[in-house]
């Protein structure tokens, strides 16, 4: 699905992270935010990297494990009113290339950020809890999954 | 300086890297495998259609026997010939009767103020609007029509849709959706339960103007809402009634209704295709006839095939609640306007409806007439209430089976039809029907 190109998909959401370029977005986007971070005077460079990584799954756990349903009125009469934005994409159909793509995405930068502050223990507990927030309910097993009930409705 | 500076950092950080606790080298690793594991697994794409080949085609081809989209005994082969206008007389198969088989209430349809205001209006327009409402279909008569009809009604707003039927069948799944629950009294018409079916909501049936039913699946909802607030905040509940039922021919208990939609919140979308132009001092249908304010009503809709002798229906209601539609009913975004020159009929049709309201009283006289002449005829049991435009005759005793009922019924009309007397029979989707009514 291509933005300003006649598509037919009932559903948008579901083919949006094949779109051209938005990868390259995402990767920018996450690069921008770490370079407006490290311009900030008096914050270490190992801070940096896990306020980058904190900030990123947030907005990650947010968009796409948070929010349901459709910015946009869909003619199947609501289909994927509650479920999240990745249960939507690519119709619910794992390990696709941007559902691969979403998911390597926060491990690098897991790597990265433990690597730029020194396997620091402190860094290392709010680096991984942040990761798995947002690596657990990308597993193929948490697909419609509501664990406690959390974010059902 | 800076080049040592930086030099040092990065021995710095390798250091740190050997001196990593194992926990969380090992929790990289894992997680380095997953990416490995991800990269190299097979990526499944969609839409892989597969190809016939060209010999496939032609045993497919081959294979396709087709059958006759109507069998030769079907009985719709079999049927009367109308010639000219169905008004108070109809002429069937060449023999002029008197009619009783069309629901033209008003004798509107052969009326020459509406007649003479479509042809003016055919002569301007010519007679397709070539597209729908939102895209270079509206005229400037759909525009006058709505406001027409929101005048009449006392509605803040109007919406025309170019077919009766598909109005209600629009409207409801324009509101409800997946997950929302809808009341419904088990009478309900035909194009109601069709909406009812395109809004895939969850459908509870009540027995016919059962308040106390309906009541009782309010009260086990409320439980439920009780039991799990948070999917409640997201359900939409409505009930959905006939203002006069077209397989009862009797009408809905209004300020009832209105008194469990206040008392458990849910909302109301009213169908008068019967009861518009019918009911009421001024033909405003069943809020007026039982004096409820209109605003209590959701969402009111009718056709104007019935009362009003044009093509098409209208829903009425608050603007916030209309405008909706004008995005999200499907049969109003995406099929033609209805042609300009049925518009202007309509407009006519309710010019004469609001200029002389003595109609109504002459038709609610005519039909306490009828209901009385036919009331107690041997063998026939009469359904429906005195002023009810359209009754419905069903046999006291059945023959057996429903085939054989529809037969003597079929026989009666026939008779009737002989003895210069048009009725009809009352023909259902026998298989599509939720709830089948009997034979009549």
């Amino acid at each position: 699905m291509n933005v300003g190109v006649a598509h037919s998909e009932v559903n948008p959401n579901t083919r949006v992270m094949n779109s051209r370029g938005i990868w390259l977005t995402y990767l920018l986007l996450t690069i921008v935010l770490h370079i407006v971070l490290l311009s900030i005077p008096f914050i270490s460079v190992p801070l940096v990297w896990t306020l980058t990584n904190v900030i990123h799954n947030l907005a990650m756990y947010l968009f796409l494990h948070t929010v349901k349903g459709t910015p946009f009125e869909t003619p199947d009469q609501g289909k994927a009113r509650l479920l999240t934005h990745w249960e939507q994409i690519d119709y619910g159909v794992q390990f696709t290339s941007s559902r691969k793509f979403l998911t390597i995405s926060p491990i690098v930068l897991y790597i990265l950020a433990s690597f730029y502050t020194k396997y620091d223990a402190t860094h290392f507990l709010i680096n991984t809890g942040s990761l798995l927030s947002v690596l657990i309910p990308k597993l193929p097993q948490f697909h419609g999954v509501r664990i406690f009930g959390i974010n059902k409705y | 300086n800076m080049a040592s500076g930086q030099q040092w950092v990065l021995v710095e950080m390798v250091q740190a890297f050997y001196e990593a606790p194992a926990y969380h080298l090992i929790l990289e690793g894992i997680l380095i495998l997953w990416i490995i594991r991800l990269v190299f697994s097979k990526t499944y794409k969609l839409h892989e259609t597969s190809k016939l080949t060209e010999k496939e085609k032609e045993d497919l081809i081959e294979e396709w026997q087709p059958e006759p989209l109507v069998s030769k005994d079907h009985p719709s082969l079999s049927y009367d010939v109308v010639t000219g206008p169905p008004s108070h007389k109809i002429i069937i198969n060449g023999k002029e009767c008197i009619n009783f088989a069309s629901f033209n209430f008003l004798g509107l349809l052969d009326n020459e103020r509406v007649k003479v205001s479509a042809l003016a209006s055919l002569k301007k327009y010519g007679v397709g609007t070539c597209g729908p409402r939102g895209f270079y279909g509206t005229f400037d008569v759909h525009l006058e029509l709505e406001t027409h009809l929101a005048k009449f009604m006392k509605t803040e707003e109007a919406i025309i849709y170019s077919y009766g039927f598909a109005t209600i069948a629009s409207a409801i799944p324009a509101y409800s959706k997946r997950g929302d629950i809808i009341f419904v009294d088990e009478a309900a018409c035909f194009s109601i339960q069709k909406g009812l079916q395109a809004s895939r909501s969850l459908i509870k049936y009540f027995k016919h103007n059962d308040m106390e039913d309906l009541e009782r699946l309010l009260k086990e909802q409320e439980l439920e809402d009780h039991k799990n607030p948070r999917k409640a905040r997201v359900t939409r509940k409505f009930i959905v009634v006939e203002g006069l039922y077209i397989n009862t021919a009797d009408i809905c208990p209004l300020p009832k209704l209105v008194k469990l939609k206040y008392k458990y919140k849910v909302r109301i979308f009213l169908e008068e295709s019967m009861s518009f132009g019918v009911l009421g001092e001024h033909g405003r249908g069943v809020t007026e006839h039982f004096g409820i304010n209109i605003e209590d009503i959701d969402l009111i809709s009718a056709n104007m095939e019935n009362a009003v002798a044009s093509i098409g229906g209208f829903c009425c209601g608050r603007s916030f609640v209309i405008d909706h539609q004008r995005l999200s009913g499907q049969g109003y975004c995406f099929s033609a306007s209805l042609p300009p020159m049925l518009a202007a009929a309509a407009i006519e049709a309710l010019s004469i409806m609001e200029e002389d309201p003595d109609i109504f009283t002459v038709l609610r006289e005519k039909c306490k007439h009828v209901y009385k002449a036919l009331e107690g005829t041997p063998g026939l049991k009469l359904v429906g209430v005195p002023f009810a435009p359209a009754l419905h005759l069903q046999l006291e005793r059945s023959l057996g089976s429903r085939d054989a009922d529809m037969q003597l019924l079929r026989t009666i009309v026939d008779h009737c039809l002989e003895r210069r007397v048009a009725l009809t029979l009352a023909r259902y989707l026998e298989k599509d029907e939720r709830f089948l009514p009997p034979p009549r």
